[in-house]
């Protein structure tokens, strides 16, 4: 799985969901911070980010997601069959 | 200590409903008169969001029982089941318990969240999984915490999508611990148990079910959506409360699993927390009694949830479920909901106002929990006062 392309699709699939609040969203680009998302919001990105990539991602595993990168990493992980 | 943001925030919501003059999560009933009446700010005040779903928490017999507990074994236990003994009488309803819904053992928590702390703390923990609908209740949200498990949500209401995630785990799935719910106290509905347990046993998993909503008022005997759905032998744990059908206050769980008296001693929530107090033991035994044999008092909220469903629905409202014991009104946005809700209150009723995140979905609730105490009188009172809101028609 290549961490690119994993990036580009979050970004692909947070960008409706985050209501044009960041001009650019890139792999630095905060989550809950900059894009403001709240929980309801990012539960949303979580479904359709599992519905992507055909994975679960378990919800205690968020906690140390802050960034778009931070959850491609995780993304990838739990396609590895580790998380 | 530094400044407290998560305080702060909780002060700026705070603050929003100051400003106006509207505070539904600070309301003090001044006097209770019965199972469906208080005197809220000096005004009678029809109950309508009580989860007194039997109407038992004024019934004679329950509080002679707990008369004669209070005389008898004195105020409280003041301590734990573990380090300070349990009394006769808790064994003797979990031995109750048991019987009721036909398993090998019960074990009886201190308040129905603790229930489900304590049971998915001990059957799950580090690096075991649990999968959970997405609209559970908060107890199970913090279970799973305090179990350490990896937390899978699957979509509210839907076999399927469980289905898809077991599959995932390949051949993890066996040793999955899933948690539904029977009726979800949001919108009152209720889980398609029978296609869960199908997806259940499938994989060989393990399924807990809470019927804090359901217990009493659905199934034959009272038993929930288990047995409504012919699924009581299928379903390994029931999480169940005292709180709401049995009038008083406390949790159990009931399972055929021979681990049963193990799961207490790994259950931190049971270990150490005070037992439940004499009077309490004594009064949900005798309104146990009562449910098993409540044909009438179900057939009356029967009515009751068909008569208020019925009146809403006509007034156009947007209702979260089919009849059932809990009737949510879809209200929009939190503060159009909340003046909605404080309309209510000042035409004598009280009803639950639920906002998000609570809520399933981006939309604030008013939440209804019908009582067969309740008269048809009072019924169509609420339906009254609903259908005096200025946006009734617009709804």
């Amino acid at each position: 799985m290549n961490h690119q392309n994993v990036v580009m699709q979050i970004i692909e699939l947070v960008t409706p969901i985050a209501e044009g609040r960041v001009a650019q969203i890139t792999e630095n680009t905060e989550l809950t911070g900059q894009l403001a998302l709240d929980s309801l919001k990012v539960m949303d990105l979580v479904v359709a980010v599992e519905d992507r990539f055909d994975i679960s991602v378990p919800i205690n595993a968020l906690a140390d997601v802050r960034t778009v990168g931070d959850f491609a990493l995780l993304i990838e992980k739990c396609a590895g069959g580790s998380a | 200590m530094k400044e407290n943001s998560r305080l702060r925030a909780v002060q700026a919501v705070r603050e929003e409903l100051a400003a106006l003059g509207i505070d539904p999560f600070g309301v003090t009933i001044d006097r209770i008169l019965s199972p469906t009446e208080g005197l809220i700010g000096g005004r009678p005040t029809i109950l309508a969001g009580t989860n007194n779903y039997l109407g038992l928490t004024f019934d004679p017999a329950c509080i002679a029982a707990a008369r004669t507990a209070l005389e008898t074994s004195g105020t409280g236990t003041t301590g734990s089941r573990m380090a300070n003994g349990s009394y006769a009488a808790h064994r003797e309803l979990e031995v109750e318990l048991a019987r009721f819904y036909d398993k090998r053992d019960a074990i009886v928590f201190s308040t129905g969240y603790q229930a489900n702390l304590g049971m998915i703390s001990a059957l799950a923990g580090p690096g075991d999984t649990v999968m959970i609908d997405a609209d559970s209740h908060a107890s199970i949200y913090d279970g799973c915490r305090l179990a350490g498990a990896n937390t899978i949500r699957f979509r509210h209401n839907d076999p399927a999508d469980l289905a898809k995630r077991m599959r995932r785990l390949g051949a993890e799935a066996s040793d999955v611990l899933i948690v539904l719910e029977g009726v979800y106290s949001m919108l009152g509905d209720r889980a398609p148990l029978r296609e869960f347990v199908a997806v259940k046993q499938q994989y060989g998993a393990t399924l807990l079910v809470d019927e804090a909503h359901s217990m009493g008022v659905l199934g034959e005997k009272g038993r929930g959506v288990s047995e409504e759905a012919g699924v009581l032998a299928d379903v390994d744990y029931i999480v169940g409360t005292f709180s709401k059908s049995l009038g008083n206050t406390g949790g159990f769980c009931v399972g055929d699993s021979a681990d049963m008296d193990l799961l207490r001693y790994a259950s931190r929530p049971y270990v150490f927390t005070a037992s439940l107090a004499p009077a309490t033991i004594a009064a949900t035994r005798q309104a146990l009694r009562i449910l098993a044999g409540a044909d009438d008092l179900r057939q009356r909220l029967r009515d009751n949830a068909e008569r208020l469903h019925g009146g809403l629905a006509a007034l156009g409202f947007r209702l979260g479920a089919p009849a059932n014991a809990v009737v949510a009104v879809l209200a929009g946005g939190k503060i159009e909901a909340l003046r909605f809700w404080d309309h209510l209150l000042k035409q004598g009723i009280y009803v639950n106002l639920m906002v998000p995140p609570a809520t399933p979905g981006d939309e604030s609730l008013l939440r209804c929990s019908v009582s067969a105490a309740h008269t048809p009188q009072q019924i169509d009172a609420i339906c009254a006062a609903f259908a005096s809101w200025k946006g009734a028609t617009s709804q």
